[in-house]
């Protein structure tokens, strides 16, 4: 087979106040034409580096110290900058991450791929136009001739990646690199893109290059994998090598972390300690030493061998051959290889019937969209969208909930509204039985430190002025409660969130994105709160600090009894720590139970679009279909009848017309379903 | 969008309604009598009295305001107190003079700053830049009577290229032209400065996001990525700034004016202070209100133009 794209000995520095930080050492695997190649790695890892560097679109202090990167018979690091430009669009195109910020908010999508096909003088205006129509059409945008008018911002969020889709393949490129093609789209989304990638491939016959950290992504859409860490490659393989007989301790631990291929439901989820290593610091033997459960004195020093038959299939590591080599290696794969964290979680003690801790009942939030005169000039005498509507739930001691939904569901309204940030219309909020719904701020603020929040962002979250320990303390001194030693708090919480304590006197931009959120959860136990909101508390997390934060928490929980609400979209990670879930849609609750039953067995059909949603990380068990179709609508047109009947493959007459009211399936399991799916 | 330009027009009425209320109590609020104040220390008593009867200075304060904001609202704005002619044929014949002096300093300083600005954003730290840092900075710190005293002494007195004062020959639109040119470019001068650092500044943001990158992915050409994109959305803000500027040169004009000797609503304001007559200052802040607003009200139609985000949300 011929190669496309073939990348050889590549390294690449970025000069850094800090020193030259070597992004990429070595870096070698060929992309063969037709393939889809997936490149994994968690971040920092530098697989976006590689797709900047093909393109020639490097940041102006990368420096590239070694190494050549042939396309076809052209080594594009040599190419003058018109040369890439030249190929730039045209042989080799691009989807880009977030298509919210991706696409120009001014221009419409005609004018922007009018623009991209500058370089064909051959074909007339009305031709560029037709064209660009088909390939809209391709691409599943209903109405193509008359939304290639719009702007971006008249497309809804995965319209708009269909587009930027739509945009890459327009110049019919031979190769197509995607950056972390869906990680800014919701579940359901994601699933039709992956869907879309797929038809498109096997239609155009494109050579595609994927760039993701998200394993199923991976698995879904992939022929050959290249897993990166830290800046080298540590193993390349079949799709169903990797995933199925994956050799290097990194590929295998990746694995053993993603919680959607954990089946056994469990508190606990395992992780790979330490921290990436500093690669503006020299390295010297293997770079996954520091972390690696299997380390050996040799890989502290000696390179690892490069073990395989051929480019497109190989490891580097010790334990494949060599001195050290282990035949016991890998083991079973039923077998773990990487620890579930550093303590085993005490017996939850603290007794979950004891009453409830947070009340949530009948809740409804609206949110005023327009003035009267507005409203009055226009004609409308709705002014406002309902954000919360008729939301019941509750939290015990000890307890966790899962909240989940898209964007939009109106989740974290939710969660700012029991805290008292967003006001609400009607219905009840009690806090160990006391109403606390609009509290006037006064009376509220003594309760704020039983009742903690754990921001979404954790750097934007924390103020860039503030050293850590000062950051950690910060609400001992908001509530004005008497600490005789500040330090010794501060240096207690964070031995309590086991974040090291000469990290204390560093500034939030210098903490990793675990780091940052270790004092996002001390600073959320500073009260010794007995209920945590939890807004995403994994988001922008790799898969192995995840598990990290997340045995944290349950530890936390055990010890101290916490209640938690954890709001997130994430239902892979939050169906493992939750004992009970949520779920919702345009501001209701659809459906509410014990985790593992609405995981196993869903009552509503969004709930089963959620579950399903998810790709699996697993190559032999692709999806042949997506689940359900469309986006979440507008609050401002919110459907009659069954709130979901506008994506709903089972809906029937009557859910266009009636609301269906909550029924119990069992005493703690209920659903907001006509026909229910058992 | 009618809603919207229904909503501006009415905000402007109120803004004009307030700034005549204020203009008059002013008048008021003076200690003495307005005729005594009009008319200076030296009237009589009986020009006095025979001015406040011509003037209803005998009527009830709230009435005198209503006719005032009546007549003003229909275009009288009063008479001149010692030529008694109608101040707004004065202030007619004067905003012609003060409208070229505006849009040209304007001009000139947009048709200079905004290219600056775009070519100290594309090479930042470049010689370019930092030499039109120094230059942007200097130009806004100099105070603008400064420049037309230094404009005037080298390019009228010492080289004697161009006409030191008037507004040139009526009729005669090159004699004119060739009056406008140093009091614009004293006018205009702080304004390149200003312009340039703005839009260097929203430049060097814009051309930081995502989307300028995936023109750069998809390959266009770096002029079109420059002038076609990204100055698209920086141009925005530097917009804004340019319609308020407006307003404030129309009170930086009075320096220009009364330096160059041209006439002008500036110098108009100036000379009717210095000589207490009040309606002629009354009517010639209402108009350069009136102006500043509607001035405001276009950069914003212009924005609502090119931005369609902002155009829905109307």
């Amino acid at each position: 087979m011929d190669t496309l794209l073939d990348i050889r000995n590549l390294s690449l520095e970025f000069r850094t106040p800090r020193g030259r930080v070597k992004a990429l050492r070595e870096i070698s695997f060929p992309i063969r034409k037709g393939r889809t190649i997936g490149i994994v790695g968690e971040s920092g890892s530098g697989k976006s580096t590689i797709l900047w560097a093909i393109l020639g679109l490097l940041a102006s202090n990368a420096k590239v110290t070694s190494g050549e990167i042939m396309f076809e018979d052209r080594n594009l690091l040599a190419l003058s900058e018109s040369g890439l430009q030249a190929v730039r669009g045209e042989e080799i195109s691009v989807v880009f991450q977030d298509p919210m910020t991706s696409q120009i908010p001014v221009l419409t999508y005609a004018r922007q791929m009018f623009d991209i096909l500058y370089r064909r003088p051959g074909m007339s205006a009305a031709e560029k136009r037709r064209h660009a129509v088909e390939m809209m059409q391709k691409v599943g945008i209903a109405d193509p001739e008359s939304r290639i008018d719009q702007y971006p911002h008249h497309f809804s969020g995965g319209m708009r990646q269909r587009a930027g889709i739509a945009m890459a393949l327009l110049t019919g490129p031979k190769l197509l690199l995607a950056d972390e093609p869906t990680t800014a789209l919701d579940v359901t989304l994601e699933a039709q893109i992956i869907h879309l990638l797929q038809e498109l491939k096997s239609e155009l016959d494109t050579t595609v290059v994927v760039v993701s950290h998200n394993l199923g992504l991976i698995a879904e859409l992939c022929d050959e994998v290249v897993v990166m860490y830290a800046g080298e490659v540590v193993e390349v393989g079949e799709v169903r090598q990797i995933f199925h007989d994956p050799r290097h301790p990194y590929t295998r631990a990746l694995l053993e972390c993603d919680p959607a291929r954990i089946e056994k439901a469990s508190r606990r989820l395992p992780v790979i300690l330490g921290d990436i290593p500093d690669l503006a610091k020299p390295q010297t033997g293997c770079i996954y030493a520091t972390r690696c459960q299997r380390a050996m004195p040799i890989c502290r020093t000696d390179a690892p061998p490069v073990v395989g038959l051929t480019v497109s299939r190989f490891a580097k590591c010790h334990l494949l051959a060599g001195p050290h080599h282990d035949p016991q290696w890998p083991p079973p794969p039923d077998v773990l290889t990487v620890p579930m964290g550093e303590s085993v979680a005490a017996p939850r003690t603290v007794g979950r019937a004891q009453g409830e801790l947070l009340n949530v009942t009948n809740l409804n939030v609206q949110f005023q969209i327009m003035g009267p005169v507005s409203a009055w000039m226009r004609g409308i005498t709705r002014r406002h969208v309902d954000a919360v509507l008729d939301v019941s739930l509750s939290v015990r001691p000890g307890e966790t909930v899962g909240l989940v939904g898209e964007s939009g569901s109106g989740k974290t309204t939710l969660g700012r509204t029991i805290l008292n940030l967003v006001p609400a219309q009607n219905g009840s909020v009690t806090f160990e039985n006391r109403e606390i719904r609009n509290m006037a701020e006064r009376h509220f603020k003594p309760l704020r430190r039983d009742m903690a929040m754990m921001f979404q962002d954790p750097v934007g979250s924390l103020s860039p002025r503030k050293s850590v320990r000062a950051l950690i303390v910060e609400p001992i001194l908001i509530h004005g409660i008497d600490c005789p030693d500040l330090d010794a708090e501060a240096e207690r919480l964070a031995d309590l969130v086991r974040l090291p304590r000469p990290l204390l006197a560093r500034y939030p931009h210098e903490l990793s994105g675990g780091q940052a959120r270790r004092v996002g959860v001390a600073r959320a136990l500073a009260l010794n709160p007995k209920l945590i909101i939890a807004d995403e508390p994994t988001a922008g997390l790799d898969v192995s600090v995840q598990g990290e934060i997340l045995n944290l928490m349950a530890d936390l929980q055990a010890e101290h009894g916490l209640g938690y609400l954890i709001i997130t979209h994430n239902l892979p990670v939050v169906r493992h720590i939750s004992d009970r879930l949520a779920i919702m849609y345009l501001g209701r609750i659809v459906e509410h139970g014990p985790a593992d039953e609405i995981f196993r067995n869903p009552a509503h059909p969004y709930t089963k679009a959620l579950v399903e949603g998810v790709p699996n990380p697993d190559p032999d068990r692709r999806r042949t279909h997506v689940s359900i179709s469309g986006e979440v609508p507008s609050l401002l047109r919110r459907p009659q009848g069954c709130d979901f009947v506008t994506r709903c493959p089972y809906a029937q007459d009557r859910c266009r017309i009636e609301k269906p009211p909550h029924s119990r399936i069992t005493p703690d399991h209920d659903h907001a379903c006509f026909f229910p799916l058992r | 969008m009618y809603i919207y330009l229904l909503k501006r027009l009415g905000l402007a009425v109120a803004v004009i309604g307030a700034v005549i209320l204020v203009l008059f109590s002013l008048l008021h609020l003076i200690p003495g009598d307005p005729a005594t104040i009009a008319l200076g220390p030296r009237a009589t008593p009986e020009t006095i009295a025979r001015y406040a009867a011509k003037m209803h200075l005998d009527d009830p304060i709230w009435k005198q305001l209503l006719v005032y904001a009546g007549n003003a609202l229909t275009g009288d704005l009063g008479l001149d107190v010692f030529s008694e002619r109608p101040v707004t044929a004065m202030i007619g014949e004067r905003l012609g003079f003060t409208l070229a002096l505006v849009f040209a300093g304007m001009g000139w300083a947009a048709l200079l700053g905004i290219p600056l600005g775009c070519l100290s954003a594309i090479k930042p730290n470049s010689w370019v830049d930092r030499l039109t840092g120094i230059l942007s900075v200097g130009a806004i710190a100099v105070p603008s009577f400064l420049v037309s005293i230094w404009a005037l002494l080298i390019f009228a007195v010492q080289l004697r290229w161009l006409p030191a004062i008037g507004a040139g020959e009526p009729g005669d639109f090159s004699d004119q032209v060739v009056h406008l040119v140093l009091p614009a470019f004293a006018v205009g001068l702080g304004w390149v400065g200003y312009l340039a650092r703005m839009v260097r500044a929203s430049m060097l943001e814009v051309m930081g996001e995502t989307y300028i990158r995936s023109a750069r992915a998809f390959g266009l050409r770096p002029r079109k990525i420059v002038f076609g994109y990204a100055l698209r959305v920086a141009i925005l803000p530097t917009i804004t700034l340019i319609g308020m500027g407006f307003g404030g040169l129309v009170s930086a004009a009075v320096f220009a004016e009364i330096i160059f000797s041209r006439p002008g609503i500036g110098k108009l304001i100036f000379d009717s202070v210095m000589s207490r007559n009040f309606p002629v200052v009354q009517g010639a802040v209402l108009v350069a209100t009136a102006l500043y607003i509607f001035v405001v009200l276009i950069s914003d139609l212009v924005i609502a133009w090119l931005d369609p985000r902002v155009r829905e949300s109307l």
